[in-house]
């Protein structure tokens, strides 16, 4: 008996120890490429930072929007954000490699998965920024019409055209990356047409007179342009 | 040299018939019915009258009028106006209308009619607006006789104005283009004009009309031309100008629009000039205007001040971005004081220049930048209105030369913002 719970206790260290022979290259190597990954981050981060600082990226992201929607949200500057998202992609790059070369059976595949993801995530970050600009055009767009038109209350329409076309441009990221798909899109299309629905029943209900006000400004009677006080030119 | 293909087979065979002229009187159309009788007779008249030995003609180049603009103008006749009576015309004046092609509006007929007074070699060219209603037979010497007789290249016409008058030109384009091309010219949006064969060759020239850099408001371009290239301007009283009543014109936001877009692209186009340009010259000036202006019923600015008020809250972040600290500043504590509005002419010519640079630096998409700068206009043009409303010519003429020295003041700090960005 003693015998045999000896033989065990000697074939566990054994194995134990063909295990740590087996496995300790491999972490070896699994830090080895963690690390040499997180260098080349770092680098490839202030590589893209200082190529931004010098391209100007920032006056560029201020002049469509993108800064303004940054510095709103409390996040880093544009060109920041920037070197930070190379920063990540590439490190959890290397650091899925490394945990591939410890060959676990559970986390096999998981460097393609990320491969394969990384290009739908930089599709939906497009996806935003690309909204963000619209929305910010839209937004100035609609403000200056609505105030040179007379419009009542010219920043509550303008910040709701700003708002639906973000809206829309975070479902259509979020679908990108597959996140929530259906919760995503249910949640998308109630909350659209809810608020659509809403602002339909206000204005009937509530702003006849203002419509009225409206259409009468938009489509004069023949004749009523030239009413005005005095002549500009 | 006028480039040919402009002119159609039959209108060359017409110009060959015409010959050369001293006075070529051109009149661009588009539906004038009710009023382009007035404008020919007048022009008839004009000529008969002040020029009898004068070879001359009227060229009406219409842009598709579809309401017999084109038949009126050949048949009009001063035989029932009675309005020639200072001496029986020894020449026939010509009378010659044709379509043109191309880009519709005032731009492409003013081309053709300057080629046309090239193929001609008329001493002297006078475009005419076809919707004024008061215009009278001394309008054409008025326009004429600087080109024949001061060798002046480009003649603006001077009305008299009232405060309410005009205020897109007397509190904007006037000053602006006083202070950035240095002349003092009073309408740079010259309705009339007459000009040299020079200056319509030099016109015709310009790479700009191929291009389309040419912009919708082709007068305020002839007048940097003129300015920006050596050309002698001059200044010439006519009455009062009247516009017929019965076309639709175009709402504020379009005129302001066009009218500042030609700003805008005049001054890009002729930066190198006004960059250098020092203080402005005053222009020579013919006749004289009427001491008294009919004033008619002061207007109540009363909304328009209050929505300038609403509007610079509305605008605040947009504003943000085209104007500096101190500027909006000022502008939202003249929105939002007590008492009547006032903008103060020092910071109506900063907000101006700075707008300007906004869209020489495209802060935003430049119809924005115009857009944005509409209700401004209007709350400057109420301030003054609050102001001068009811005051005489001569004060209201202190107050604009008062606002024009206010922007040749804040031109160099302009120009060398310009020159940085």
């Amino acid at each position: 008996m003693t015998q045999m719970v000896a033989d065990a206790v000697r074939q566990a260290g054994v194995n134990f120890v063909d295990t740590v022979t087996m496995l300790l290259p491999r972490i070896l190597i699994t830090v080895s490429i963690v690390a040499v990954g997180w260098v080349i981050a770092w680098a490839l981060k202030w590589v893209v930072r200082w190529l931004l600082i010098w391209l100007r990226f920032n006056n560029g992201c201020d002049r469509i929007g993108v800064g303004a929607v940054l510095k709103t949200a409390d996040l880093p500057p544009a060109d920041t954000m920037v070197s930070l998202i190379v920063f990540w992609l590439v490190w959890v790059g290397f650091l899925l490699s490394g945990v591939d070369v410890l060959g676990f059976t559970a986390l096999e595949g998981m460097v393609r998965s990320f491969a394969l993801f990384v290009p739908r995530l930089l599709v939906a970050i497009v996806i935003l920024v690309l909204g963000v600009v619209c929305a910010n055009f839209a937004w100035r767009a609609t403000l200056i019409a609505a105030v040179n038109a007379r419009v009542p209350s010219p920043r509550v329409v303008s910040g709701a055209v700003r708002a639906l076309v973000l809206i829309l441009a975070g479902a259509m990221a979020l679908d990108q990356i597959a996140l929530a798909r259906t919760i995503v899109l249910t949640a998308f299309a109630i909350a659209f047409g809810a608020v659509m629905l809403g602002l339909a029943i206000a204005f009937g209900v509530g702003g006849g007179s203002i419509a009225r006000r409206i259409l009468d400004h938009w489509f004069p009677e023949p004749g009523q342009a030239e009413r005005e006080e005095f002549r500009h030119l | 040299m006028a480039d040919e293909s402009l002119l159609s087979d039959d209108l060359l065979r017409q110009l060959v018939a015409v010959g050369h002229v001293d006075i070529l009187v051109g009149i661009p159309t588009l539906n004038n019915a009710t009023t382009v009788v007035d404008v020919v007779r007048a022009a008839q008249a004009g000529i008969g009258g002040y020029f009898p030995r004068a070879r001359s003609v009227i060229f009406n180049a219409d842009s598709g009028s579809d309401d017999g603009t084109p038949d009126l103008v050949r048949d009009a006749t001063t035989d029932d106006t009675g309005t020639v009576t200072a001496s029986r015309p020894l020449r026939t004046t010509q009378r010659i209308t044709t379509p043109y092609h191309g880009l519709p509006g005032k731009g492409s007929a003013l081309r053709m009619i300057f080629a046309v007074a090239d193929l001609l070699s008329a001493d002297a060219i006078v475009v005419l607006d076809p919707d004024v209603t008061s215009l009278t037979p001394e309008w054409i010497p008025a326009l004429v006789r600087p080109v024949r007789d001061t060798a002046a290249d480009v003649v603006a016409p001077l009305y008299p104005r009232a405060a309410a008058d005009g205020p897109l030109v007397t509190q904007l384009v006037r000053p602006l283009v006083r202070a950035a091309y240095g002349w003092r010219l009073q309408e740079p949006l010259m309705g009339e004009f007459g000009c040299s064969r020079r200056f319509a060759g030099h016109c015709l020239e310009r790479p700009a009309w191929g291009s389309g850099a040419i912009p919708d408001g082709v007068d305020l371009w002839m007048t940097g031309e003129a300015l920006a290239h050596g050309f002698r301007p001059a200044q010439t009283a006519l009455g009062p100008r009247l516009l017929a009543h019965a076309r639709t014109r175009p709402g504020l936001p379009d005129v302001f629009q066009q009218v500042m877009d030609a700003v805008y692209a005049c001054l890009e186009m002729h930066a190198s000039y006004w960059l250098t340009r020092g203080p402005a010259e005053p222009v020579p000036c013919t006749g004289t205007l009427p001491g008294a202006v009919e004033l008619g019923p002061r207007p109540d600015v009363t909304g328009m001040a209050q929505a300038f008020a609403r509007d610079v809250v509305a605008l605040h972040p947009v504003l943000q971005k085209v104007l500096s600290d101190a500027t909006l500043a000022g502008v939202t504590a003249a929105a939002t004081a007590p008492g009547p509005l006032v903008y103060p002419d020092e910071l109506w010519a900063a907000t101006v220049f700075e707008f300007l640079l906004a869209y020489h630096r495209a802060v935003m998409t430049r119809e924005h930048v115009a857009q944005t700068l509409l209700p401004l206009y209007l709350g400057r043009t109420a301030s003054f209105l609050q102001q001068h409303g009811s005051s005489g010519p001569a004060v209201v003429q202190d107050a604009l030369e008062s606002l024009g020295q206010a922007f040749e003041l804040a031109k160099p700090q302009a120009a060398a913002q310009w020159k940085k960005a």
